[in-house]
């Protein structure tokens, strides 16, 4: 029972993944992209709660769903697209056919690159991937890159801030 | 477990291809921008698939380093579309061709 519901969710989220990943791809209006994104968002958190990875299940959602997604809807509706503002794009599914033909024997080479690396998942305890052990060992083995990591966000936030603003220099100049 | 690694493998391996195909393809900034999403979204689930391969958590580690690598790529990066389209109007990718050119800006 619980095998049929882990593989049955799987396929779902497999499923979601992959509309969410074609919407983005083919769609032609930025709110259908930010749509697909959203749901690919979402799935990926989904798989990473089947992998026994509760903490970076939390942690996808609250940053990625809740932060990314919602900064680049606010950043469409900002920018208030209009249909002439968007790239003409007349021989589009010819280059996606071309680019997926070229890609093809690349992701057949990574795929089986990947799946020589092990078989079966061996069973874990049920502290792994919790909030606990990643604590600990973020605490022992991660601590520089973590605060090299929240230096990096701190900068990204105030270079955002100053590229995003109304006036640049350059405008005062022309 | 019933869903063995190849599978997730797989899913991985598909995000990251449509990924590639959205950068070459597209001419349009913001799905260029989703689509290096997607593909560092893809290497996160490697990350965690390979975590829980090798019962190490040093994967997850990672992928959560990733996660916060990636709200501050997106917030840049939003931020030049912002700017970008302010100049030009315009999400076209092809506009923006002065550096190769050796035009004034």
């Amino acid at each position: 029972m619980i095998e049929m519901l882990e593989t049955s969710l799987f396929a779902l989220l497999t499923l979601g993944v992959l509309t969410g990943g074609l919407m983005i791809l083919l769609a032609r209006r930025p709110a259908t992209h930010a749509m697909g994104f959203f749901i690919v968002l979402l799935c990926v958190a989904g798989l990473f709660a089947l992998l026994h990875q509760s903490f970076l299940f939390f942690a996808q959602v609250l940053v990625s769903v809740g932060g990314v997604v919602i900064v680049t809807l606010i950043m469409i509706l900002t920018v208030n697209l209009r249909e002439t503002d968007l790239p003409p794009e007349p021989h589009k599914t010819r280059w996606l056919i071309g680019a997926a033909v070229v890609i093809a024997p690349l992701s057949l080479l990574l795929y089986r690159t990947l799946t020589t690396l092990g078989d079966a998942f061996p069973p874990v305890s049920d502290a792994f991937g919790g909030t606990r052990s990643l604590g600990t060992l973020l605490f022992h083995d991660g601590v520089l890159p973590l605060e090299i990591l929240s230096v990096l966000l701190l900068t990204a936030m105030v270079g955002a801030i100053i590229i995003g603003k109304k006036e640049q220099s350059y405008d005062r100049e022309s | 477990m019933t869903v063995n690694p190849d599978a997730y493998f797989a899913v991985a391996t598909l995000l990251f291809s449509l990924g590639i195909l959205g950068v070459i393809s597209r001419r349009n900034l913001l799905v260029i921008y989703l689509s290096i999403e997607l593909m560092l979204n893809a290497v996160n689930l490697i990350l965690a698939t390979f975590s829980r391969l090798h019962p190490d958590e040093g994967g997850t580690m990672i992928a959560l380093f990733m996660i916060g690598v990636i709200a501050a790529e997106a917030s840049l990066f939003l931020a030049v579309i912002v700017q970008i389209y302010r100049k030009k109007h315009t999400l076209d990718s092809d506009a923006f061709t002065e550096l190769a050119q050796g035009k004034k800006l």
